[in-house]
């Protein structure tokens, strides 16, 4: 993908049921220069992707409902979304999790608990140059 | 394959067992009973066989015994009775030649003329038998009589008239035939000789002699030329007599035995019968010996002699002694059949033959010459002859007589082809009968002797004739001899017959028993082949069922066992419900029961640590369920912690609160690390730390973590300094993130406790292993602690400042990793001065990658 847009023309949309980490994901993503919305559950999530592009998508995993994986699936199985940036912002920290999700087919993990910098070294291919 | 299996299974070896001990002595059994069945066959057989031939052979030689006894006392009897013939012969020809001594006398007595001669013969004749006239049969094979000759039967008793006294054994016979009688004179000549030697008176009767007057005293002049007389009568005293020898002119034939037109044409002569000697039933017809015996006695008148009387006996009464004599059951016969040996004849004082059936074996002479004819000679004495060149009689006076007789000598055949075969036993050598009957005669005695001759078994009598008057008185033997030949076989007929008849029974009941002995074989054999029928059957019979006896037991076990072989197979191949049949209380049920028991327990302790493991992978499971799900929903909240501090640290303003968002933060931090620290220790103990080995080159790694290091260290103004030995290794095979948390781990720990001086990471080379060496100046722990220090959730109180902030797992932590790559973690420390915190670690990496 270029790296030719401002950050900020650059939507992230952050999926994450808590609300905590949901709101910290997004602040961190708007100091880094990023657009950012929030939905709380898997099918928002794949309603809100149909509805408006975004580059990158913080998909949380453990959620009420659709998982992660599963919202990654159907992601993956539809071809509007073939550019789709998905990565797995996730407290499944061990190393068999991890694995998982790779295998799963996230383009990148982003394991909880977060910091400015961790998030900055995500989104770093999408930052301007 | 299966049949291999099956042959060398249990089934099979049961089964050879089986016919080992079973079948092969029931073979045994049957072959000795075959056997014995057969022998006691062939011994019966054979007994039977041996019975049967030793009756038989008893009965053959009772037979032979009986038959040999019978014959012997036949020809005993037979011979008896000859021999008396014989000898009753000779005495009766001695007391008619002596009859002939009183006639001379007589005669002696008589007026020598005419008519006184005349009536003196005509008184004195005596009768001879002539046969009928015979003929050549049509065949011209044999001559027979022209008309009816013999006994007639009519004349003979009845039998049936006898009383019954004498009825048994009641033997007849018809007057005896011996031929046509004829009333013969006994002399041909009757004549005075005066003491010149001329006869003065001479009456003849028939016409053998001249009617002439003669002057006897020359030989030429007397009968035939052969009488030699008057030289005796010179001599002769009164009352002394003369009698010559049989002097008679010799009658030969050139064929001997029956002469007839196919003999005549094979002797090579003309068939003229009347011609050649007579010879009885084989030339009837022939022409006789005639021949005389002269009497001669001196006549007195006044006491002087005044001349001699001489009667000349016809010699055929001398043969009428003879010619009819038959030594069989026929006792006489009109006329002689030579050729089967049954017959009597004469031989005079010097064995010379007097009376024949054959008239040429009476010696006789030539009346041309009056010499005597020379007698038959064996071949050799024949050649001796005719080479010496004499006449002979001039010959055979030199040649010693009687000189080796014997069967083996050859007649001579220039003779028999001459004619001239009268029989002289002196010169007639090759006939050893003429020893014997010289043998037996010589002192006047008689006997008998048996001869295998010209193919008949003959015995052949001898009798001197007891006759001594003039020349005979000589010698003992007198006038010479009477023999009676006789065909043996013809004696003991009845025997022979017998014996023929026993032998024929014989032989029916050789047969008989044959057939029966050969019926009796046949049974036995029968028997036998049906007792090996049946013995072959029944032992057939028994082994097939003992086989199957065999193969049914053999089944019975081994079906047992291959079911057991089979439970054992399910049970092994995992179905551990499955339980043996054992319905029997033998040893197999036993071994059913056992295994059955045995799998009960192993089925048990099965589920029991199948239950086990089960259990213990469903703790596992929790465990690790737990574990992800602590880590989870730790970091959940501390996301929020962490995130937000840092959040507020950069974005407060006031320095004060940017320090409480910054203790927030280190806060968070800690629990973090511990919350790391746990799920290590938990995954280790779990044993589900995975190790990813690979190369690492050590100089690299060294740089990597001083690197890490120097700003804390720097910050507390410590010296952090590394050194390497020379003979590292370039690379080292372990798991480079461990190996790094390891060392961090010291590092972090030395820095962190060490306020002054220095800190120094340290790598070198023990043996197959690399030693790090974390060394610190700080304040050293005292030995009492340096295995607590290891412990989880243990410091040394006066260590534990929150300035250091451990978690109290690191080196716990630490110590397992070091374990897990194959390592040891050890400590060395004096208070005051230090710690050395020493990792070693196989060069190789860890031998057992940890499940």
């Amino acid at each position: 993908m270029s790296d030719t847009s401002p950050p900020a023309s650059r939507r992230v949309l952050v999926v994450d049921d808590n609300a905590i980490n949901r709101r910290l994901a997004m602040a961190f993503v708007k100091r880094l220069g990023f657009a950012t919305e929030e939905v709380e559950d898997g099918a928002a999530a794949l309603d809100k992707l149909a509805a408006s592009p975004f580059d990158v998508v913080f998909l949380d995993i453990s959620m009420p409902g659709m998982s992660g994986e599963e919202v990654l699936a159907r992601l993956r199985a539809d071809p509007r979304f073939g550019g789709l940036h998905v990565i797995a912002y996730t407290a499944h920290a061990l190393p068999e999790e991890k694995q998982r999700l790779i295998d799963a087919g996230f383009d990148d993990l982003l394991i909880k608990p977060i910091s400015l910098k961790s998030v900055e070294i995500a989104l770093a291919d999408f930052m301007q140059a | 394959m299966q049949f291999k299996r099956w042959v060398m299974g249990i089934r099979g070896k049961l089964i050879a067992i089986f016919v080992v001990i079973k079948v092969l002595p029931l073979l045994v059994l049957a072959l000795v009973a075959w056997t014995m069945a057969q022998r006691l066959g062939d011994t019966v057989s054979r007994q039977a066989g041996a019975m049967a031939d030793s009756m038989l052979e008893t009965i053959r030689q009772m037979g032979d015994a009986a038959t040999g006894d019978a014959i012997k006392a036949l020809d005993d009897r037979a011979r008896e009775g000859i021999e008396r013939l014989t000898t009753d012969t000779a005495r009766a020809v001695a007391v008619f030649l002596y009859d002939r001594d009183s006639d001379i006398l007589q005669a002696a007595q008589v007026e020598p003329d005419e008519a006184a001669y005349r009536r003196f013969l005509a008184h004195r004749s005596r009768t001879v038998h002539r046969h009928g006239a015979w003929r050549l049969s049509d065949d011209q094979s044999r001559w027979e009589s022209a008309g009816p000759e013999g006994w007639d039967e009519a004349l003979a008793a009845e039998a049936g008239q006898a009383l019954p006294d004498n009825a048994k054994a009641f033997s007849a016979r018809p007057p005896e035939y011996i031929g046509v009688p004829e009333q013969r004179p006994l002399f041909v000549e009757m004549s005075f000789i005066d003491t010149s030697g001329r006869e003065r008176v001479k009456i003849t009767t028939g016409e053998l002699m001249p009617r002439a007057l003669r002057d006897v005293s020359r030989p030429e002049n007397t009968f035939i030329k052969a009488e030699r007389y008057w030289p005796a009568l010179q001599k002769l005293k009164a009352g002394e007599i003369y009698v010559s020898e049989v002097i008679g002119a010799y009658v030969g034939s050139r064929v001997i035995g029956p002469y007839l037109p196919a003999s005549a044409k094979k002797a090579g002569i003309e068939f003229k019968p009347e011609a050649s000697a007579y010879a009885g039933t084989e030339n009837p017809v022939g022409q006789r010996f005639r021949g005389i015996v002269r009497w001669a006695t001196p006549v007195l008148r006044g006491g002087r002699i005044v001349g001699y009387v001489s009667l000349a006996l016809d010699h055929d009464h001398i043969r009428e002694f003879t010619d009819h004599l038959s030594p069989t059951d026929s006792r006489y016969t009109a006329i002689n059949d030579a050729i089967v040996g049954n017959y009597a004849f004469m031989w005079d004082h010097r064995s010379r033959n007097i009376s024949h059936p054959r008239d040429y074996f009476i010696v006789g002479y030539d009346p041309d010459t009056g010499q005597q004819v020379t007698p038959w000679l064996d071949q050799g004495l024949y050649e001796a002859w005719q080479a010496s060149g004499k006449p002979s009689e001039a010959f055979l006076a030199g040649v010693t007589p009687f000189d080796g007789q014997s069967l083996k000598k050859k007649p001579a055949t220039a003779q028999v082809k001459a004619g001239t075969v009268g029989l002289d036993c002196r010169y007639l050598n090759f006939s050893p009968q003429c020893a014997g009957w010289k043998q037996l005669t010589e002192q006047g005695g008689s006997g008998s002797f048996a001869i295998f001759f010209s193919g008949l078994d003959k015995l052949t009598t001898a009798a001197a004739i007891p006759y001594y008057t003039g020349q005979y008185g000589h010698s003992r033997r007198g006038f010479g001899f009477v023999t009676i030949g006789a065909n043996v076989d013809d004696f003991h007929r009845a025997a022979t017959e017998s014996a023929k008849r026993i032998g024929q029974a014989i032989t029916e009941t050789d047969e008989e028993f044959q057939q029966k002995r050969e019926a009796l074989r046949g049974d036995i054999g029968s028997n036998l082949a049906q007792t090996a029928g049946a013995l072959t059957f029944s032992t057939l019979v028994m082994v097939v069922l003992v086989i199957i006896v065999a193969i049914w037991m053999a089944q019975f076990i081994t079906r047992r066992i291959t079911s057991m072989i089979d439970g054992l197979g399910r049970f092994q191949a995992g179905d551990l419900s499955h339980r043996l049949q054992a319905r029997s209380n033998d040893e197999m049920g036993e071994l059913a029961r056992s295994f059955n028991r045995m799998a009960d327990t192993v089925q048990e302790s099965f589920k029991r640590s199948e239950d086990g493991r089960a259990r213990a992978e469903e703790a596992n499971k929790l465990k690790s369920d737990f574990l992800a799900s602590m880590s989870h929903e730790l970091r959940t909240p501390l996301n929020g912690i962490l995130g937000y501090s840092e959040l507020l640290q950069v974005e407060l303003e006031d320095p004060a609160q940017q320090e409480y968002a910054a203790s927030i933060h280190t806060s968070g931090q800690h629990l973090l690390d511990i919350v790391n620290d746990l799920l290590d220790l938990a995954k280790i103990e779990a044993g589900r730390m995975e190790l990813k080995p690979a190369e690492l080159e050590i100089s690299r790694l060294v740089a990597d973590l001083i690197g890490a290091h120097r700003a804390h260290a720097q910050g507390k103004s410590l010296a952090l300094t590394c050194a390497l030995a020379d003979d590292l290794p370039a690379q080292l095979s372990t798991d480079p993130q461990r190996l790094r948390q390891i060392i961090n781990n010291l590092l972090n720990n030395a820095i962190k406790f060490t306020e002054n001086g220095e800190v120094e990471l340290k790598v070198r080379r023990v043996g197959d292993r690399l030693a790090f060496d974390v060394r610190d100046s700080g304040p050293g722990i005292p030995p009492e602690a340096w295995s607590v220090i290891f412990e989880k959730f243990r410091q040394l109180d006066q260590f534990i400042t929150r300035d250091h902030g451990g978690t109290g797992l690191g080196l716990a932590l630490a110590r397992e990793l070091a374990h897990l790559l194959g390592g040891e973690l050890s400590v060395e420390s004096r208070v005051g001065e230090g710690s050395t915190f020493t990792l070693t670690l196989p060069v190789a990496g860890p031998s057992t990658p940890p499940t």
